[in-house]
């Protein structure tokens, strides 16, 4: 291929001219070198040809009709909304309602989506399943006293109800019982004089006397259950009880 | 100029949350984007889907969009174009390598690949010829390198100018036009020779 005949162009220069050329966008000097090149040079004739050729084709080429939903899905899957004139556009003479409604929906459009309608569903769901098995009803809810007076009587009610729950537990009952029982045990040891010994059998008499005076205290009422027991040769536990019973009467 | 104002106001109209505005968008790009996707992918399917993938890309980036910089219609064909490339990368659209040869030699229909291009008479008979040989075209296209392909579609099938050609592909306006040339050149010739082969 010659780089450069008669015409004084060369083929480089005849390859940047082609697009314009195919075009009609060279006049004058420019098209006269440009013909009288691609005359004269078989490989840039051939190629003007091909690439006219080709240009031809594609301009050919008709437009495709895109499909019948696409413009419909594309809105439904941006704003969520489907192209209706007057969904998008709202008559003159409208309500507040529609005007309201009008202003919010470009707001609240990426979220009033299929996929957030079937997220806020599934959470809807959970929820429900979750207090219906907690044993909570919506039906009850109706039911409900809202005002001032009704919730401060909500609230005595269910204080006097967790007071009444506590108060007539055995625990407490049994706590009550020891501390009662030591409080006896710690009176007389005051009492007694610090030199005298105390012998190792000791919690094995207290234990007794710690019996009967149980027996003595529940004994006022027969009827009356014997709700707990003072511990048995458990010395440390003793003196535990001890402490808090001094603890108790301090307060007392 | 009118034009370009009135769609720009159209899109601070969109990027203000008016619905209305987006749905014009839509109504008047719509076209445009699914002919580049279905001449890009060269499939009906894969065109529709792309094409909705580029609005919603483009309802998400409508306000990075910037007047002074290039026009709307260039904004658009960017955006449809960088989402063609990123799904080509994927490998999801991969380049054809199917004979051009077998649609028309499986047809029995009696023509040559030669008289369903160079038929252009009136009549029924030469529609359909016409639509045999804008399948062949379409084809060809496909088999043309990524590169060639966007840019004779947008020169060609979009009719855009070099220099939004050379804004939207992101090359200088040199290498657009050896672009086009060349895609416009290895067309001819892929078409030329499958009738040789043919006849």
């Amino acid at each position: 291929m010659p780089s450069e005949n008669q015409s004084g162009m060369q083929c480089i220069e005849c390859e940047g001219l082609l697009a314009e050329a195919i075009d009609g966008a060279l006049h004058g000097s420019t098209l006269a070198a440009f013909e009288a090149h691609q005359q004269s040079c078989t490989a840039c004739h051939t190629m003007v040809e091909e690439a006219t050729a080709g240009m031809h084709w594609l301009k050919g080429l008709d437009d495709v009709e895109p499909p019948r939903h696409l413009v419909h899905n594309i809105l439904t899957r941006t704003i969520g909304a489907l192209p209706s004139e007057h969904a998008v556009v709202p008559p003159r003479g409208e309500g507040w309602l529609d005007k309201v409604k009008g202003r919010l929906a470009p707001i609240f459009a990426p979220v009033a989506t299929p996929r957030f309608a079937m997220s806020f569903g599934m959470a809807f769901f959970s929820i429900t399943l979750l207090l219906s098995i907690a044993g909570l009803h919506i039906s009850d809810l109706r039911r409900l006293d809202l005002s001032s007076k009704g919730i401060a009587k909500t609230y005595s009610s269910t204080q006097a109800r967790v007071i009444r729950y506590y108060d007539n537990l055995r625990l407490v009952y049994e706590i009550e019982s020891r501390v009662r029982d030591l409080r006896r045990v710690a009176t007389p040891e005051k009492e007694k004089p610090p030199e005298e010994p105390t012998p190792k059998t000791q919690p094995k008499s207290d234990n007794r006397q710690d019996k009967d005076r149980t027996n003595q205290n529940y004994g006022r009422d027969a009827n009356q259950p014997e709700l707990a027991a003072s511990p048995a040769g458990n010395e440390q536990g003793m003196k535990n009880l001890t402490n808090q019973a001094r603890l108790n009467r301090r307060t007392a | 100029m009118d034009d370009i104002q009135a769609v720009n106001a159209l899109v601070r109209r969109c990027v203000t949350g008016d619905a209305a505005a987006w749905q014009e968008i839509v109504q008047q790009y719509h076209r445009r984007i699914y002919n580049i996707c279905y001449r890009f992918s060269g499939s009906a399917e894969d065109a529709a889907d792309l094409s909705q993938e580029v609005f919603i890309k483009m309802y998400r980036t409508l306000s990075t969009f910037d007047t002074t910089r290039a026009s709307f219609m260039t904004w658009v064909t960017t955006v449809t174009r960088n989402l063609l490339v990123d799904h080509f990368r994927k490998g999801k659209y991969d380049r054809i390598t199917d004979s051009l040869e077998a649609t028309p030699g499986n047809q029995d229909d009696g023509l040559t690949l030669a008289e369903k291009l160079e038929d252009h008479s009136a009549g029924p008979e030469a529609r359909v010829r016409s639509q045999e040989a804008q399948k062949l075209v379409h084809q060809a296209l496909r088999k043309l390198s990524p590169e060639l392909r966007e840019a004779v579609i947008l020169r060609d099938l979009q009719d855009m100018d070099y220099k939004d050609i050379a804004l939207v592909l992101k090359v200088p306006e040199g290498t657009v036009k050896s672009r086009i040339n060349r895609g416009r050149t290895e067309l001819a010739r892929l078409l030329q020779r499958s009738y040789k082969q043919v006849s």
